[in-house]
């Protein structure tokens, strides 16, 4: 018990020693204190002999020694990055301002867009991006993103103001304009919506002005501009957003530039805090609703810490746009390497390498098979029953079904398609089942129309040849019928074959087919020339396989009415 | 359905858009002539390039429209240079070119049978083919209605645009009569002018005939 006294004192002496050894973890600093004293070191750095012309200077004491500081701001992204002349504009230009004049440095701009911004960073041809970029995952491991983010964009749904479309539920089976590329595409495509792919984003407000476009969806951030354009503002509204990204200024990702990254966290922490961008904000007339609730977290006190940008509890995670590889997506990389080593040709097979895509295509093979047999059945099915309404001597029976076939002749496909689609949806919740359904209804009609005329001449023909006499009460004999089909069997396989090649064009009211498939697969991934290639080589197979299968059928019909 | 509200400029947009369809099935029809006819002679002339030929109308037989469109829109770049020219084709002509391999395999097809006509000394029965290239045509002004899947501004696609923003499924289908009642009549006089051409080359014959 007399140890006890002396293990006390030499554990207040271990406790007050560790203390005084690592003052961080009894005391934080604030944002400010370390700011003041990253600069005034690389301050003083800069501003010793020679050091300002040693190799692999650290990039903070190079803006102090070359007195600038080179953001990479774009030109032509309305209300964030412009230039007219030698005036640039927006809230991206102003915060690299505010930045450069923190750091009591000049601003020196250059030119980026989405391309360029990571490999000028890469050069070292600028020292930030400031650049409408989006934190995700798979950027981290080019760049290296400054925290806290110092703006948020999110896809926001644009369309015509009467439009009632409140959320997902509204959007199935609509097409929504939106341009290749977007990380919000899939999101798009798992709702049920069909997609209508653009290269520029430009040409979107364009789109939804001519009414080619119903729905657009694209950064709120882009829309901003247009809807401070009265005309714009009292057609269009934004329906509702979704898949929120981080914008992050940038560094490079070397040792070099940590403390210049560390400088811009803490910057970035100050400006939050002290509302600087949200005043930046307002001077450019963007969103501040993101910049108001960060302005409250910078504010707690366990964010207002030099520790801060670190604080899983105060800083916004990256957005996960990694999708999840197929178990056969190295082998599948391998193969268009191979290819592309021996041929030169951009291979590429994006269909095989993620699991979302990979899933959408198999389904979409699947869906595209089901159509055809489904529309060949039809068709056969349509032109019995119409054949034979056109073949009575009932006027009653007669004079609709040839009214009918009139009508479907006269309409386009696509309308006769959507009319199926609108009478189906009217009937049945919208689901690709729905939409395969009607697809299949509306190619057996237009088909099946056709080819039941065919049948009801050559029942024409065979009545005139046998002296007017054949069938009883108006109704034709099983056997004259036969025989009507046997010898309208051109006809009948001209018109199954134009069923099965009619198929793809039910992707037009969202029936899941491969076209379907594909196209939500390039809004997502590269590969476009691959794609529809391939796509187009299966189409044209599947229907070499129908020409094949109704050679037999005809030669069949034709034998039979040979026999006959 | 009692409420239905179609806005003045509907009728102007959708007869404007009609002409978008006529001008689509022109160039095609123009295009596969040319591509067609080609074909045509080649498949007479026997050989490999007359193998060479059928193998290539049989491919085009095959090949859906819309797929063709589909491919020809991602394939070709937006930025595509023949010679320091601009050759990306706009979507318009994406369609057109799409039902390409349809008119270009009709017009072999047909075009075939007429040469064969003409060396067998009937160059009425050659004519044939003038009726045969109107129903084309008039086939390829209903199929270019695919064009509206691209952004393409032809009658379909006006009439779409309207119906999205009807709620009542009565209403919709009230417009989309108005939609077959237009196409029905141009494709009904399209028919009825072939009809008249065939009906014109048939008195020739007889006239022919008649000639000792």
């Amino acid at each position: 018990m007399r140890a006890w006294p002396t293990l006390r004192l030499a554990l207040a002496g271990i406790l007050a020693g560790a203390v005084a050894t690592f003052p961080f973890v009894a005391t934080a600093e604030t944002p400010d204190a370390a700011l003041a004293k990253l600069i005034e070191d690389a301050r003083a750095e800069a501003s010793a002999p020679d050091t300002c012309a040693k190799p692999e200077l650290d990039r903070l004491v190079r803006v102090f020694c070359d007195n600038r500081i080179r953001p990479g701001v774009r030109e032509y992204y309305p209300l964030f990055g412009t230039r007219e002349g030698q005036t640039r504009s927006g809230y991206d230009v102003d915060v690299a301002r505010a930045l450069a004049r923190h750091l009591g440095v000049e601003p020196v701009f250059a030119r980026v867009n989405a391309a360029t911004r990571v490999p000028l960073l890469a050069d070292d041809r600028i020292d930030v991006i400031l650049a409408t970029m989006g934190h995700n995952t798979q950027r981290d491991g080019q760049v290296r993103f400054i925290r806290p983010h110092y703006y948020q964009s999110e896809t926001i749904i644009v369309g015509p103001r009467a439009l009632p479309v409140k959320g997902w539920a509204d959007i199935a089976g609509r097409t929504i304009c939106v341009t290749i590329g977007n990380g919000s595409n899939a999101q798009i495509v798992s709702h049920n919506a069909r997609l209508m792919l653009f290269d520029e984003a430009g040409v979107l407000p364009d789109q939804l002005r001519e009414e080619t476009c119903t729905l657009a969806a694209q950064d709120d951030s882009f829309f901003d501009y247009y809807f401070i354009e009265p005309d714009f503002a009292v057609r269009f509204d934004k329906k509702f957003g979704f898949a929120q990204v981080p914008w992050g200024m940038a560094v490079a990702r070397t040792a070099s530039a940590d403390r210049l990254a560390r400088a811009l966290d803490l910057m970035s922490q100050i400006f939050h805090r002290d509302g600087v961008f949200l005043g930046i904000a307002r001077a450019n007339r963007v969103g501040t609703g993101f910049l108001e609730r960060q302005r409250a977290v910078w504010n707690r006190p366990e964010c207002n810490t030099d520790a801060g940008s670190t604080n899983p509890a105060c800083v916004l995670p990256a957005l996960d746009a990694a999708l999840q590889p197929t178990p056969f997506a190295g082998r599948v990389a391998a193969i268009e390497d191979w290819i592309e080593a021996r041929t030169g040709v951009d291979f590429s097979l994006p269909m095989f390498k993620t699991m979302p895509a990979w899933s959408l295509f198999k389904d979409g093979i699947v869906n595209s098979l089901i159509l055809v047999a489904g529309a060949l059945a039809a068709t056969l099915l349509f032109a019995m029953v119409l054949g034979g309404l056109q073949s009575s001597r009932r006027f009653l029976l007669r004079w609709p079904a040839r009214a009918s076939t009139i009508v479907l002749q006269s309409s386009p496909v696509v309308l006769t398609l959507v009319i199926a689609a609108a009478v189906a949806q009217a009937i049945f919740p919208y689901s690709s089942a729905v939409a395969i359904g009607a697809a299949i209804v509306a190619l057996g009609l237009m088909n099946g129309s056709n080819a039941g005329q065919a049948i009801a001449e050559a029942m024409h023909t065979l009545r005139t040849e046998r002296g007017s006499v054949q069938g009883t009460g108006g109704i034709p004999t099983t056997e004259l019928f036969g025989r009507a089909v046997s010898r309208s069997a051109t006809q009948i396989v001209s018109f199954l074959i134009n069923a099965a090649k009619g198929t793809p064009i039910a992707s037009f009211i969202g029936a899941p087919e491969l076209l379907s498939a594909l196209t939500d697969i390039t809004s997502f991934a590269s590969g476009r020339a691959t794609t529809y290639t391939l796509l187009l080589v299966f189409y044209v197979a599947v229907v070499v396989v129908v020409v094949w299968l109704c050679d037999r059928l005809r030669s069949w019909l034709e034998h039979r009415q040979a026999a006959a | 359905m009692m409420g239905l509200h179609i806005p003045s400029d509907f009728f102007r947009d959708l007869l404007e858009g009609m002409v978008v369809n006529f001008e689509i099935a022109a160039i095609a029809l123009l295009i596969g002539l040319a591509f067609g006819g080609l074909l045509a002679l080649g498949r007479l002339g026997g050989g490999a390039v007359g193998a060479f030929a059928t193998t290539l109308i049989g491919l085009m037989r095959a090949a859906p429209t819309f797929v063709v469109m589909f491919f020809l829109l991602n394939i070709i770049p937006r930025d595509a240079t023949l010679f320091g020219v601009g050759v990306s084709p706009s979507p318009l002509m994406i369609v057109a070119l799409s039902l390409v391999p349809y008119s270009a395999s009709y017009v072999a097809d047909n075009g075939a049978e007429s040469l064969k006509q003409l060396r067998a000394g009937s160059p009425l029965g050659a004519l044939q083919f003038l009726p045969n290239v109107t129903r084309a045509f008039f086939v390829l002004v209903m199929s270019s209605s695919a064009g509206a899947a691209i952004g393409v501004t032809e009658g379909i696609a006006v009439i779409l645009r309207e119906a999205v923003l009807l709620p009542a499924l009565g209403d919709k289908l009230v417009l989309f009569a108005i939609g077959i009642l237009f196409f029905g009549a141009t494709l009904q006089a399209g028919f009825a002018l072939m009809r008249l051409l065939q009906r014109h080359l048939g008195r020739l014959a007889m006239r022919d005939q008649a000639i000792p």
